[in-house]
């Protein structure tokens, strides 16, 4: 009993965790594989959508930064979580739309090297300003009680496992729906035709006709609103603070990148749960090997099969 | 306009003049000139650092002078980036774990001179460290790990480019990170960090820390004859022609290939000089600090400084990176001190400061702080030359501006019709 209780356990947080690199990792896949863009900024965007869903949810009461010194310490909305899941991809969209007008476009024709390092520079920036008006604490977790009048908080008794928080499990019914819902998208819709169609040949899109900057634009926007959800994901289980953008999400998004296959959606969706459950596995057996292992396998995986386990080509090479 | 006119005005005023910057050029290749040179500015740095701003910051109420120790560390961060630069500025990769090999120096440099007793887990023996402290040895233990440690990163890594060798040179950094955090805090103390560094005296005789005159002490001498000898080394490789195909490597790396040369060795062999490079950096760092966490010696941010102050000061040159990490070193330690009259401490917010200041860098001045400088300096030379020349040839200047005058009004008017 104790070991299937084990492993039911360390599924279901794997594919939490899962979930989220899956939805960082989609992101990603897409801006780089369209655009041959390498957004190192992409945990900020992360970072931004966590916050904006903590404040969305919930009030919160700051201590340090900019805005705690000039007198406001109670920030938030406190509209709750159904809110925040429509308002958070709402603002990941439009940074992302911000972004890549402002930031990605003038080096789509510079060399990777740069574009690396202007998206590293911007990772700083966003984190610092984050840290500095709201102050560099770490905030408990935002989970909701109740989403549109069903209650979601408290525990649950399952088969196996017995007691478990509730909310978790909605958690990744959530997760995995948005996740089909951007799978379908990209592979069912012609919008998602052009946008694969740009990752193959963005040169010959062109010369159907096709207007692939207004495409790339919302790819980059679409991959903004996917790391923001991600984000919103995130800070309703687990603590955050500015410092996750890069530690949580930017380098866990690049490791499911390589693993499942620069520009394949469903490469970044395997990737991420096989990357997840990897690490939850890991912490249970031996919590100090964790990161150690999930560094290995993606090393492994790069080393053994360069195209990752989803992908057709290397790009950026 | 003026760029037709400028090589003749240029040899009209007279060969004098060309005369000597040639000689400056000439002087500047010339080895044993740069590595005098460089003595002389490095002997000059410190009081430059401390007393010269200090002397700026009493004038102006502002505590921007720099203080005892940053010079070294500013030295140790330069050579670091001195070698970091001849594998992203040369052949182009841009590796985010180097950590990996500073941390492996500073690391097995402070373990030599430790005499602390270490329990092996496992076999739950009892292993006293060596307590060999002399800094020349600590220096060469560290390095020499280090290099070590780079074959078989690079080797592995190598394999890969652009993004995916940067993920595997991060993936590699990361792994010591976390070993050092934790299954290896048996030796490395973990998460409270090592301390047990005892340096010793300098070849017997002199103490570390003990003043030098002139020099201000025998560290900075130490450091900074180190830093010399660092300097001297790349100068040498980038001159020879192994080093000019690193050089050619970051042009175009298909065309070296064609040629028929073995890329994939001298990759590596870049990657393990530029580890080296990092690895006497870290055993310098630990005899300064005389502490070392895995957060500074391992964690990838520390790999991402070392990219930022080479992008900041300038890819392009040799040196230039030693002013990115001069200005890294300067905004971390002393300008995060300083307290504005309206925006208050400027504590932490030192790294928003560094993050748009590298942005800038990377849009505006892609060759950084010294490409700019050197930009200027130019640019200097040529307005100071045309005003000479001007001023020696009034009558052509005259022709010179009514004609650009005619030619700019001949733009405008095709441009929006000749109707006015």
């Amino acid at each position: 009993m104790a070991v299937a209780e084990t492993v039911v356990e360390i599924l279901l947080n794997g594919l939490q965790q899962g979930a989220i690199f899956a939805l960082l990792g989609i992101g990603l896949t897409i801006i780089l594989g369209t655009m041959k863009f390498l957004n190192l900024a992409h945990g900020a965007l992360y970072l931004v959508g966590g916050y904006a869903g903590m404040y969305f949810i919930r009030e919160t009461t700051l201590s340090t930064g900019l805005l705690a010194d000039s007198g406001v310490t109670d920030i938030g909305l406190g509209l709750g979580f159904a809110a925040a899941m429509v308002l958070v991809p709402v603002v990941g969209f439009v940074v992302g739309l911000v972004m890549e007008h402002y930031v990605a476009e003038p080096f789509y024709d510079r060399p990777e090297t740069e574009q690396l390092l202007v998206t590293f520079g911007l990772a700083l920036i966003v984190q610092e300003v984050i840290k500095g008006v709201v102050g560099g604490n770490t905030f408990q977790p935002a989970a909701p009680r109740e989403i549109l009048g069903i209650s979601v908080g408290g525990p649950v008794t399952l088969p196996i496992v017995g007691s478990y928080p509730q909310w978790r499990l909605y958690l990744v019914v959530i997760a995995l729906f948005v996740i089909g819902l951007t799978y379908l998208l990209i592979e069912r819709t012609d919008f998602g035709l052009v946008v694969q169609a740009g990752t193959q040949d963005s040169e010959m899109v062109r010369m159907l006709g096709i207007k692939i900057n207004r495409s790339y634009s919302l790819v980059f926007a679409l991959g903004a609103a996917l790391a923001a959800f991600a984000g919103l994901i995130g800070v309703s289980f687990q603590t955050i603070s500015p410092q996750i953008g890069t530690e949580q999400a930017l380098i866990p998004a690049f490791l499911v990148l390589v693993v499942g296959g620069a520009g394949s959606v469903l490469g970044a969706i395997v990737g991420g749960f096989v990357l997840g459950i990897t690490v939850v596995t890991m912490t249970v057996v031996a919590s100090q090997w964790a990161q150690i292992v999930l560094y290995a396998v993606a090393a492994l995986v790069l080393l053994t099969r360069p195209e990752g386990l989803f992908g057709s080509a290397e790009v950026g090479e | 306009m003026s760029d037709d006119r400028e090589p003749d005005g240029g040899a009209v005023v007279g060969r004098r003049d060309v005369a000597l910057p040639e000689r400056v050029r000439a002087l500047a290749n010339h080895e044993f000139a740069v590595v005098v040179a460089s003595a002389v500015a490095l002997l000059l740095f410190p009081y430059l650092l401390i007393d010269g701003l200090g002397m700026v910051a009493d004038a102006i109420g502002y505590r921007i002078g720099g203080y005892e120790g940053l010079p070294s560390l500013v030295l140790i961060y330069g050579i670091i980036v001195i070698g970091f630069n001849l594998l992203l500025g040369y052949t182009g990769l841009l590796s985010f774990g180097h950590a990996a090999f500073f941390g492996t120096a500073a690391y097995s440099a402070g373990l030599l001179s430790s005499t602390a007793q270490v329990t092996v887990p496992g076999i739950g023996a009892t292993v006293g460290m060596p307590g060999i402290g002399s800094p020349i040895l600590m220096a060469l233990f560290g390095t020499g790990l280090a290099t070590l440690l780079a074959w078989p990163i690079g080797f592995l890594s190598i394999r890969r480019s652009g993004v995916y060798f940067a993920v595997l040179t991060l993936t590699f950094g990361q792994m010591l990170y976390f070993f050092a955090i934790g299954p290896g805090g048996w030796l490395t103390g973990g998460d409270n960090g090592y301390s047990e560094v005892n340096v010793g005296e300098l070849l017997g005789m002199a103490d570390f820390g003990s003043p030098l005159p002139l020099v201000g002490t025998v560290e900075y001498a130490f450091i900074g004859l180190l830093f010399l000898l660092a300097l001297t080394v790349a100068n040498r490789i980038v001159n020879s022609p192994y080093g000019l195909i690193f050089k050619a490597l970051g042009e175009n790396e298909q065309r070296v290939e064609f040629v028929g040369l073995n890329v994939f060795r001298y990759k590596l062999m870049a990657f393990i000089i530029s580890g080296a490079f990092a690895g006497l950096g870290g055993a310098l760092f630990v005899m300064h600090e005389r502490f070392v966490h895995p957060a500074t010696g391992f964690y990838w941010i520390q790999s991402g400084d070392f990219v930022i102050m080479t992008v900041l000061g300038g890819t392009g040159s040799l040196v230039g990176p030693v002013f990115g990490a001069l200005l890294f070193e300067y905004i971390s330690n002393v300008i995060s001190g300083v307290t504005l009259p309206v925006v208050g401490p400027i504590g932490s917010l030192w790294r928003l400061i560094l993050g748009a200041a590298f942005v800038v860098i990377v849009w505006v001045f892609p060759r950084g702080i010294y490409g700019a400088l050197a930009d200027a300096v130019r640019w200097i030379v040529d307005a100071v030359r045309f005003v000479v020349w001007a001023a020696r040839n009034p009558d052509e200047f005259v022709a010179l501006v009514r004609e650009t005058a005619a030619g700019y009004r001949r733009s405008l008017m095709a441009r929006f019709g000749g109707g006015s």
